[in-house]
């Protein structure tokens, strides 16, 4: 049964959050997630993770075996990680490619760039060929990706309006930082896994208004009046900082800064998440960007990555930052989870938004419930 | 050891470096065209798998006999 949505896009004053079955039920998250995840630009994974030409690695989003890989002149793609020929998944574990991919099973064989090479014995033993089989029809099946950020977006349903349109303004938002950001390396990334949907990481993620509750922390120098809500209907929001206090290693020594940035962002920093599932954040001195991966409708795999405007940035000062960003992420685990078990209570309406303090959070359910009826709207008119 | 051994033998130690030269080798002792077709095939895929310079020359081999 379809979920109401009408209160969810309903004005901030009136509207309640998205109902339970978006968080619980099996059925309701398959038909959100062909709508969200799959007809959008979702998060996938970061160029980092394929940092030399052959480095591939094979990835699930949603059940869908995906092969990122870096092509042989240096570009990243996005395959289905699927043989033409029996359907056998092709790279099992992450590795580099040296020359081609050779399927396990028959060893059809495939470039980094996904052509179809060499098809062993189609044609009878030492027959490489047969007429029937048109090797230029049966590349691997390239998934829409983009990357900005260094994040690895990819379009699943093939349709949508390519990455640069949809966020155009965000993208011009950021404009300053349009420039060489380096991966920490191995130390600067890590993965949370946690028993909630992804949603609530992006609700979480979206609004301050939990920092000096959850985060007493960082209350001791950011305070909820430094803080300002991004709202942009239908496209993106997230948190603003206006007293950003740049990491300090041993003696006061600093991270190198991003270039040329303007006077907003030497106290200034902003965290936005990208819908539907990229949480990124953006100061003078390091950035990140946490990818959440949705594995099912109750569980949420978190992957950090941590950046800097130098490719060489101090060993220790980089374990400390990220061991920092670590300890705050891990304060929203139980907030998230928290949530998600609250989910399966039958009398939560969804909740009602504090008009001043979960304008992003709104934002977002909004985004996420116009996208579902923009989606049940075309299969409706399909079935006509 | 035979060559059939040492294929045997290559195979289980993942060798792709040996198996490309025992296949090469196997498909020049064979003496009817289907058989040095299938070896030099194995020859050729395993290069191309590992980025070995030998798979353009097994390549055009493979072609001239019509099989690749």
């Amino acid at each position: 049964m379809s979920t109401d949505l009408t209160a969810v896009i309903a004005p901030i004053e009136q509207a309640r959050g998205l109902p339970n079955a978006h968080y619980i039920d099996e059925a309701t998250f398959a038909e959100e997630s062909k709508a969200v995840l799959h007809a959008t630009w979702a998060g996938l994974a970061v160029a980092a993770d394929v940092p030399e030409s052959g480095d591939a690695k094979p990835l699930e989003f949603l059940g869908l075996p995906l092969l990122l890989i870096r092509d042989k002149d240096g570009d990243v793609r996005v395959f289905q990680n699927t043989c033409r020929h029996r359907g056998m998944i092709l790279v099992s574990e992450p590795r580099k490619i040296e020359g081609a991919i050779r399927c396990p099973y028959h060893s059809w064989c495939y470039s980094t760039k996904g052509k179809l090479v060499t098809t062993p014995h189609v044609g009878g033993p030492g027959m490489n060929t047969h007429e029937a089989i048109d090797k230029d029809t049966l590349g691997l099946i390239e998934i829409p990706s983009h990357i900005w950020r260094d994040v690895v977006f990819v379009n699943i349903s093939g349709d949508a309006a390519p990455f640069e349109d949809i966020h155009a303004d965000l993208i011009a938002r950021w404009a300053e930082f349009d420039q060489p950001m380096y991966h920490g390396g191995d130390d600067s990334t890590f993965e949370l896994g946690v028993t909630t949907n992804y949603k609530l990481a992006v609700e979480n993620y979206c609004e301050s208004y939990h920092l000096p509750w959850v985060h007493p922390g960082l209350n001791s120098y950011s305070r909820l009046e430094d803080h300002y809500n991004i709202n942009e209907p239908g496209k993106y929001s997230g948190q603003g900082t206006l007293v950003y206090r740049q990491f300090e290693g041993v003696g006061g020594k600093r991270f190198p800064d991003f270039s040329d940035l303007s006077d907003k962002w030497d106290e200034g920093a902003e965290y936005i998440t990208v819908y539907p599932n990229v949480l990124l954040g953006a100061q003078r001195d390091h950035a990140f960007a946490i990818v959440l991966e949705p594995q099912s409708v109750d569980r949420t795999v978190e992957h950090i990555h941590l950046y800097y405007a130098a490719p060489n940035v101090d060993d220790a000062m980089r374990l400390k930052n990220t061991a920092q960003w670590k300890e705050v992420f891990e304060e929203d685990i139980f907030v998230v989870e928290g949530m998600q078990r609250g989910r399966y209570g039958p009398g939560f309406d969804g909740g009602r938004f504090s008009p001043a303090m979960d304008g992003p959070t709104h934002c977002f359910h909004a985004w996420v419930a116009q996208r579902i009826l923009d989606h049940r709207q075309s299969h409706a008119v399909a079935a006509q | 050891m035979s060559l059939d051994a040492e294929l045997l033998a290559a195979h289980a130690a993942g060798d792709v470096e040996a198996l490309i030269t025992l296949y090469t080798r196997a498909s020049e002792e064979a003496v009817q065209d289907v058989a040095r077709g299938f070896y030099l095939t194995h020859a050729y895929v395993f290069a191309l798998e590992a980025g070995d310079a030998r798979a353009n020359d097994l390549a055009r081999e493979l072609q001239k006999m019509g099989r690749q």
